[in-house]
């Protein structure tokens, strides 16, 4: 474990803790992360081992029941407080629908929400085919963990696959996938390059961030930054989400080869296919890893999925987000043109006859 | 015998009227129908009753020259009324009855049922519907059909659908006005369901969302019968609305760049055409005038999630969501609006199509039949109800020839 990284990995549960393992071997020495589990026999060995709920569960496993993570992980959150020293963020790696991944993390992203550490949060979600059970567990979680994370991730499982995957090949894949996508990630942040994003600039960017897409792309050969831009484009992690985006984060790492001509070409390209109100770049030159490739890590973060002012909830975990009074009319801005003269429609204690934009905050380009 | 009756429904965009006649196969035929721009109504309800009285008028002169144009001829009397707006509320309600003879018989059915019907509603309340939904008998819950079963105590489940009563005396004032009678007010948005379901998308779990100009209504079935209902004042009108705050047009600006630009989903396709032109009319001096078409789409997006979502959410609080595996259909004008189904899709977590009435023949030709799923399901529940030629009935209805 390398004590002086600021920044933290942290996977939960058996398959967050398999893809967090898949970025430790990717990246090599120097990252610093644990694993979070409540099944001993799916812990890797040698990687650094949280288990949550001991004396609970003995070491077997949540079962996939959702209440049982939480409380195993309420139980022993605590011990992560050792592997926290010195670190100004944390990235969380989980997989929702089942107990640990589903309970577990929540707990998670409060326990570092106490300590003032901002907490990035990338989870998968159940594919279709496991069921309306998991499917549900999944998106009970989701918001919550919204509540407490700076910025949060959620992967389906069926956008990493192909459908003529075999259920073996699916799951390897979808893993595999995610953890490249992670260790790009990660050595953006951590390696050096001319356009620098560290761990500061990143807590910042991020601060508040709310729900955002995530994708990345590697590709090699002539054309390179054009093909890339064009993978971006037509990436179903990108493209498939309704919200507005409001900032986008777009990195790029390659070798001693990159030209500027190809960094104007991916920056222009991303700014203008995905647009958002503020659009940063950062850039990793790492000869030894990129040498003749070329990968960009593409974030893009939208704007009503929860604005900063909606409140967060202090507690209550398993019971959602608190909702506002459905009584209390707030003292919004205008905008009711044709309805100022009717009978408002009140829902969470918003005049729902404003515009959305307005009472969101929605900036437009117009 | 066939029957023939008429359905009006008094919208906050248009005031349609359709004459419907049953067929000897038993199937619904709407025979004829026309619309107009409504004036005086906002989010569902009349705010002016001479304006809407006149809309009314209009839809019927416009109806009877059609007949003319066809060679057939009806002076309509009366009409059944689609009512709908966030004054419309549904309540659960049973009622019970004991089992004489420790088996469930007639007296006790009919017991059961005159128990579940006696709901006293305020006086400011009219009753729309009772909807009923399953049999509980003792500890028993979820029977279809108890009659036959041994129990004790039956209890019948019932969803009662009311709305304000001056509302709705209101419609009916304007439609006097206009020489039409009402015959009974029926609650819109589950005649549309009525119209665009099959009975196994209501066993299997659907939820219907009828997106109107003015509100939106939504009716969630499960095991067959209706679980919850509801209407909230956000319609059509607002996404128009939000349009022309946001860009500053006039409201027929905004409607139009809805109809022709919008769409509820943000892509990047967005970027293929970035700016939009308004259309301003001949009157003015701004003609070159653009807008972004990500900003455009920005702006309603974030209307319509938010529309879905206070759905999502009512029926996040009454533990349904994951019990419609149906998927949602979509009816209403707003219906319309593009890449409406893959944002109701995303927001709710669950398969989405656009409705089209599927039990009433006479609509096929239209461009967008999920429009007419409310009249059209005014029709089906007037024609299964009442055997006569009612629509001669009424105030004024003289004249039946063909």
């Amino acid at each position: 474990m390398n004590s002086e990284s600021p920044l933290l990995l942290l996977g939960i549960g058996t398959a967050g803790s398999s893809i967090a393992g898949g970025v430790s071997r990717a990246f090599g020495p120097g990252l610093r992360y644990a694993l979070l589990d409540t099944d001993v026999v799916s812990s890797i060995p040698d990687a650094p081992f949280i288990l949550l709920g001991g004396d609970r569960l003995s070491g077997r496993g949540a079962g996939g029941d959702v209440v049982a993570g939480r409380l195993a992980a309420e139980e022993t959150i605590r011990n992560l407080d050792a592997h926290l020293e010195g670190v100004r963020l944390a990235v969380i790696v989980t997989a929702l629908g089942g107990g640990t991944g589903g309970g577990a993390t929540l707990e998670t992203v409060k326990h570092l929400a106490d300590r003032g550490i901002p907490a990035i949060v990338f989870a998968t979600l159940p594919f279709t085919f496991e069921g309306e059970d998991r499917q549900r567990n999944a998106r009970g979680v989701m918001t919550m963990i919204e509540d407490f994370a700076s910025a949060s991730f959620f992967i389906p499982l069926d956008k990493l696959v192909a459908e003529t995957d075999s259920m073996e090949d699916a799951l390897r894949r979808a893993v595999g996938t995610l953890a490249s996508g992670i260790t790009l990630f990660w050595r953006l942040v951590e390696k050096p390059g001319y356009i620098r994003l560290d761990t500061e600039r990143l807590r910042h960017l991020l601060s508040g961030a709310g729900r955002g897409r995530f994708a990345t792309v590697t590709v090699q050969g002539p054309g390179r930054a054009a093909e890339a831009l064009d993978r971006l484009m037509r990436s179903e992690l990108l493209a498939t989400s309704c919200g507005p985006v409001r900032a986008t984060l777009c990195g790029i790492l390659a070798g001693n080869d990159l030209l500027l001509s190809e960094v104007g070409t991916i920056a222009d390209g991303v700014r203008g296919a995905f647009g958002g109100l503020s659009f940063d770049l950062a850039t990793v030159n790492d000869e030894a890893t990129f040498s003749g490739r070329l990968s960009v890590v593409v974030m893009l973060f939208e704007s009503n999925v929860r604005t900063e002012t909606e409140p967060r909830t202090g507690g209550g975990v398993m019971s959602g987000r608190r909702r506002k009074s459905r009584t209390a009319l707030n003292a919004g801005p205008s905008g009711r043109g044709r309805f100022k003269n009717v009978e408002p429609t009140i829902w969470n204690g918003e005049d729902l006859d404003t515009p959305t934009f307005v009472r969101k905050n929605l900036s437009l380009d117009i | 015998m066939t029957s023939i009756h008429a359905a009006l429904e008094i919208g906050t965009t248009r005031t349609v009227l359709a004459i419907g006649e049953s067929e000897p196969g038993g199937r619904l035929k709407v025979t004829c129908h026309a619309e107009i721009p409504s004036s005086g109504i906002r989010k569902s309800q009349i705010l002016d009753i001479p304006q809407a009285t006149q809309s009314i008028r209009s839809v019927i002169r416009e109806i009877e020259r059609k007949q003319d144009a066809e060679g057939a001829k009806v002076t309509i009397g009366n009409a059944f009324l689609a009512v709908t707006g966030q004054h419309v509320k549904a309540d659960p309600y049973f009622g019970s009855a004991q089992v004489e003879g420790a088996r469930v018989g007639d007296d006790a059915m009919n017991e059961v049922l005159r128990a579940a019907h006696s709901m006293t509603l305020p006086k400011d309340r009219e009753l729309l519907d009772v909807i009923e939904q399953d049999y509980a008998l003792d500890n028993l819950a979820g029977i279809p059909d108890p009659k036959g079963m041994a129990g004790r105590v039956l209890r019948l489940n019932t969803l009662q659908i009311h709305a304000e009563r001056n509302r709705i005396q209101n419609a009916r004032t304007a439609a006097d006005a206009a020489h039409l009678e009402i015959r009974e007010p029926l609650f819109a948005v589950t005649c549309a369901a009525d119209a665009v379901l099959e009975d196994y998308e209501k066993k299997n779990g659907v939820l219907v969302i009828d997106l109107g100009g003015g509100s939106t209504g939504h009716a969630a079935y499960t095991d067959g019968y209706l679980v919850s209902t509801g209407v909230i004042g956000v319609g059509g009108d607002h996404v128009t609305n939000d349009i022309a705050h946001a860009f500053q047009t006039t409201n027929a600006q905004a409607e139009g760049i809805k109809i022709r630009e919008a769409s509820a989903v943000l892509s990047i396709a967005d970027n293929l055409q970035p700016r939009i032109k308004v259309e301003l009319g001949e009157n003015t001096l701004l003609d070159n005038r653009t807008i972004s078409r990500r900003a455009l789409d920005t702006v309603v997006n974030a209307r319509m999630m938010e529309l879905f979502t206070v759905i999502r959410e009512t029926l996040e609080d009454q533990d349904l969501l994951h019990r419609l595996h149906a998927g949602i259909v979509l009816t209403g004008g707003g219906a319309r609006l593009r890449g409406v189904e893959a944002l109701a899709e995303q927001t709710l977590g669950m398969p989405a199509r656009i409705g089209r009435p599927i039990h009433v023949d006479g609509l096929e030709d239209e461009e967008f039949p999920a429009a007419y799923a409310t009249i059209a399901g005014v029709l089906l529940y007037a024609s299964r109800n009442y055997e006569d030629h009612s629509i001669l009935d009424g105030l004024f209805g003289r004249l039946f020839s063909r």
